[in-house]
């Protein structure tokens, strides 16, 4: 027994050997094998082992191979080339099926690479920076009406207090965004710039292009983005070059560019277009003391040694919050918590003022879409293969008695199929990349990120997914017409007796789910598409045709008030903070029975009346005296439960104010969004940040340039911001670009259930020439033909719409309610116009044949050469 | 003349066989080559160049006895067909007339470019 352990290197390597090797090799081998293995007596068991193993394997070449029981052999490559060849032919020989196949996959595999494109984004969005799990967003959860909110704006002294008090934060950085005017000698924009700590280069992942990152520590330093650096100064390096940063028009500073930024990564829901010392942030809101617990910054980053310790921190922050409490009594913090920048981005949806952002949930309707059409172009496949096997069962049957088998004759079809998906997916990779990837960043993805989706063409996980869909649906689509084909028996197809296709059920039931699909998708299209007429016509709530707005702050504001005052367009003008449909500010108001989240707009005593809102009861604010008074809408007297309207009061950050009037509802924002409770307060002149002007009407443009004009030779260093308030909600762009987009693959599902109809009818008509031609011999006229050709069909679209139109009605009605808060109930034309476009392909494809039919003579179709 | 191709390994396992006679199977054949030629054999090329030069009928094989370090497997002996000494010989011819064309002019060069 030790003797025979000692030969046997390894039974497994020798089992396998014996198992695929040619039967008269095995002996010789596995002789010379263990002769080595014997020879080799002086190195160490494993290694010899491995030395067997390793030639054992090496010895496995298509030579040795034996043939695995039965015909079937491991290696067939001439089998295999036979049956690419004759796929080959077939499409060559079958041009307009395999037109519609192809073309039909290719549109699908499109929509699904532009799918995943996005997929792909959005899974791997800030993934790229190296800290990503050490690094931490401090959020505050906070108790609101009863339920826990989360806020990604924090206390400002939060990170030096985070940093001080626990020794595992290696890191902190805070980051606050504001607007200002850069100016490089004669280039001035309104830009966006981020004020933060030096540490935001280190804990995130910005490589520099030119210059270095320590450099952020001069307050008088300026980081720039690619596109920044390129829009200021083309492609030379700027570094050492001197920008102007005008905070108002009396003040400015002048900044040096020390560093700029590598192109960002695709990917990315954080950037920076102006990056400056947070120091500077004082020069932007003088008033604003960052060391107060009052004050909040946009974003709290810290960074930890180790992951890990994030839960120690998490179990002792407690008490530093009730200190944190004490001094800010209506904050009321309930506790801190901690996103890792890893899954910031897909929590974002949940925290209220994240610096990150999450796709909406429409982001769905591209992969559903792309599923759809990938359906029905399978469908379109399987029905055209059953239908077209009529044609090759003498093929099939003699394939059968030279010795093929049901696998050989699945493997040949499989094949085949895998060869028309291949040709689709190149092809849709074409069509995505030159035509809807632009198309569609054109149309939404520009108007959600402002930037451009792109297919990794070099990503190894782009490569996997394409070699999933080939497989997923060479198989999904060949796999029945497969087993179907190899079924029939050879006798049966010899005598002529095989029966089947054109009464195949479940061509029908594909044919069925295929205008099901196409209805439910047109229908969401049209729906879509008048939703976004009737969003447009539909009221505001305030008067928004001849109103123009002008950003501006205080400084600038009472110089160009006295100038625009003059002019004999503008009926009205009024200042304020926060402008309806541009912003708004969270507040807080208690009543008697509890404390609601409402919107509260800073405004002067002119707003109400220039903007057009409607007064219910009560009245506007005069002048002066009405410092502690409040107009509401009605919104907040029914969610505040306040039954009498005017002369209550309620209390706001301690002191208490009286509803004096009552507006009617409008809407502050997109129509995608509730109206929230809202109250108007007076504004402190300080504070003024917008300037709306009520103009005569039809006058709106001519005195928008007027304004333009007046602005430039006021101030010639801050450039113009304005525009008009008809076009502040986005409506009519965003959502109707949305709606053109999904009704366009709509036309694209009608398409190709045209292709797949028109395909089974022209076989089904080929496949009853015979009959056709007896009838018409006979008789028979053309409405009789039309019966005969298109009475089955007929009756499957009935039977269709009738699922069809109730289905429609509630995706489409469903669609809507993701999309919108507000929107028109689905009307019946829109399903009326998925119904009739249906019917009429149904009666095109049909009148094609039939005008082929009956226009032909008979005995060409009966004659026997 | 694609009579008689040879590559470059299966000419060597030919010479090989030819200079073991009586004593050409797998193992020797192997050794003998690693040996004179100082590179490493897999198993797997030398199995199939074998099998290939039996297929083309330059090599015929017979079977010995088994021995106890092969756990009683007869060895697989070779031997050169009258066929495969023509395709050496052939081979040898070409080579022989290649060298001595180069000889003639190449070597000059050689020389006179060191």
């Amino acid at each position: 027994m030790v003797e025979d352990q000692h030969t046997l290197p390894s039974r497994l390597a020798e089992r396998f050997l014996t198992a695929v090797c040619k039967r008269d090799l095995i002996e010789e081998i596995l002789g010379d094998l263990h002769q080595y293995y014997e020879e080799s007596a002086e190195k160490p068991i494993w290694k010899r082992k491995i030395h067997f193993w390793f030639h054992v394997l090496n010895f496995l070449r298509p030579f040795a191979l034996k043939n695995l029981g039965g015909d079937y052999r491991l290696n067939q490559f001439g089998l295999l080339i036979n049956y690419v060849k004759i796929s080959w032919r077939n499409l060559i020989k079958n041009p307009l099926s395999s037109f519609i196949n192809i073309i039909g996959l290719s549109f699908a595999i499109g929509i699904c690479l532009v799918a995943y494109a996005m997929l792909e984004w959005d899974y791997t969005k800030d993934q790229f920076h190296e800290n990503k799990d050490e690094v931490f967003l401090a959020t505050t959860l906070v108790n609101r009406n009863g339920s826990e909110v989360q806020y990604g704006s924090t206390p400002g002294p939060l990170a030096k207090m985070l940093k001080e008090e626990f020794s595992q934060v290696s890191k902190v950085c805070r980051v606050k965004d504001a607007k200002v005017v850069m100016k490089y000698q004669n280039k001035v924009f309104h830009e966006e710039a981020r004020y933060t700590d030096p540490e935001f280069l280190e804990m995130l992942t910005f490589p520099l292009k030119w210059g270095s990152p320590a450099s952020l520590k001069d307050p008088n330093s300026i980081i720039l983005s690619e596109e920044m650096s390129i829009k200021y100064f083309g492609y030379e390096n700027p570094i050492g070059r001197e920008v102007f940063l005008v905070f108002d028009p009396s003040y400015k500073k002048a900044f040096t560019v020390a560093g700029v930024a590598e192109p960002f990564p695709v990917a990315r829901t954080i950037d920076f277009d102006l990056l400056l010392n947070i120091e500077n942030v004082g020069l932007v809101s003088p008033n604003t003391d960052f060391e107060a617990w009052a004050a909040s910054v946009d974003a709290t980053f810290i960074q930890l040694n180790d992951k890990s310790d994030i839960d120690f921190i998490k179990q002792n922050i407690g008490k530093y919050i009730l200190s944190l409490n004490e001094s800010q009594s209506d904050r009321n913090i309930s506790s801190l918590s901690f996103e890792p920048l890893a899954s910031l981005a897909h929590r974002s949806g949940d925290i209220v003022n994240s610096i990150s952002y999450e796709l909406p949930p429409e982001k769905m309707t591209l992969p559903v879409l792309g599923l759809i059409i990938l359906i029905i172009a399978c469908f379109n496949y399987i029905n055209m293969a059953i239908s077209s096997a009529t044609k090759r069962l003498k093929e099939i049957g003699l394939r059968k008695a030279i010795g093929a088998n049901r696998r050989k004759i699945i493997i040949q079809f499989l094949t085949e199929n895998l060869i028309i998906t291949c040709f689709a997916v190149i092809l849709g990779i074409v069509l995505c990349v030159t035509l809807m990837l632009p198309w569609n960043n054109m149309l939404i993805f520009k108007y959600y990120f402002g930037f451009d989706l792109a297919l990794e063409l070099l990503d190894m996980k782009f490569w996997i997914f394409l070699l999933a869909i080939v497989l997923v649906t060479g198989i999904a689509s060949g796999l029945y017409p497969s087993l179907f084909i190899a079924r029939f028996k050879v006798t049966d197809i010899f005598a002529g007796s095989v029966r089947y296709g054109k009464k195949n059920k479940l061509t029908k039931a594909f044919l069925l789910i295929q205008l099901i699909l196409t209805s439910i998708s047109l229908t969401v299209g049209v729906a879509l598409i008048q939703n976004t007429t009737y969003l447009r016509n539909s009221s505001w709530g305030y008067d928004q045709q001849e109103i123009l707005y002008v950003n501006t702050d205080h400084t600038a504001f009472q110089q160009f008030y006295n100038l625009i005052e003059q002019n004999a367009n503008v009926l009205s003008l009024a200042g304020s903070e926060h402008h309806l449909g541009a912003t708004v500010a969270p507040q807080r108001v208690m009543t008697k029975k509890d404390v609601y989240e409402v919107h509260q707009l800073l405004v002067d005593a002119n707003y109400l009346e220039t903007m057009g809102l409607k007064l219910k009861s009560g009245r506007f604010f005069v002048r002066s005296g009405d410092e502690n008074a409040l107009v509401v809408n009605e919104m907040f007297l029914k969610n505040l439960d306040i039954s009498q309207s005017t002369g209550q009061s309620v209390e706001l950050d301690g002191s208490l104010y009286e509803i004096i009037g009552v507006v009617e509802d409008f809407h502050t924002f997109n129509f995608d969004f509730a109206i929230r409770p809202t109250i108007f307060m007076l504004a402190e002149l300080s504070d003024y940040k917008y300037l709306s002007i009520r103009v005569r009407n039809d006058k709106a443009d001519e005195t928008y340039k007027e304004l333009e004009q007046h602005w430039a030779g006021l101030f010639p260093e801050i450039p113009f911001q304005g525009g008009f308030q008809r076009d502040i909600l986005l409506i009519d762009e965003r959502a109707n670009e949305g709606a053109k987009f999904i009704l366009s693959i709509a036309f694209v599902a009608v398409m190709l259930v045209t292709l797949g109809l028109y395909g089974l009818v022209i076989l089904n008509v080929a496949g009853r020439n015979k009959e056709l031609c007896i009838r018409k011999a006979l008789g028979a006229n053309i409405i009789n033909i039309t019966k005969t050709i298109a009475g089955q069909y007929t009756i499957l679209f009935v039977t269709a719409l009738v699922i069809a139109v109730p289905l429609s009605y509630f995706a489409a009605e469903a669609f809507l309610d993701l999309l919108y808060f507000y929107h028109m109930p689905v009307s019946s034309s829109a399903i009326l116009f998925s119904v009739t476009i249906l019917l009429l392909v149904l009666f095109m494809v049909a009148f094609t044949q039939v005008k082929k039919v009956s226009g032909s003579n008979p005995t060409d179709g009966l004659k026997v050469e | 003349m694609g009579k008689f191709q040879l590559g470059e390994f299966e000419e060597v396992v030919m010479l090989t066989v030819g200079v073991l006679p009586k004593e050409a199977y797998g193992v020797s054949i192997k050794k003998e080559i690693e040996s004179r030629l100082s590179r490493k054999v897999s198993v797997g090329a030398l199995q199939s160049a074998l099998k290939r030069l039996e297929k083309k009928g330059y090599l015929k094989s017979y079977e010995g006895k088994g021995t106890q370090e092969r756990v009683g497997r007869p060895k697989l002996f070779f031997e050169i067909t009258a066929e495969g000494k023509e395709a050496l010989q052939f081979t040898r011819k070409t080579r022989n007339e290649l060298w001595e064309e180069m000889l003639n002019l190449a070597l000059d060069v050689k020389y006179s470019s060191q």
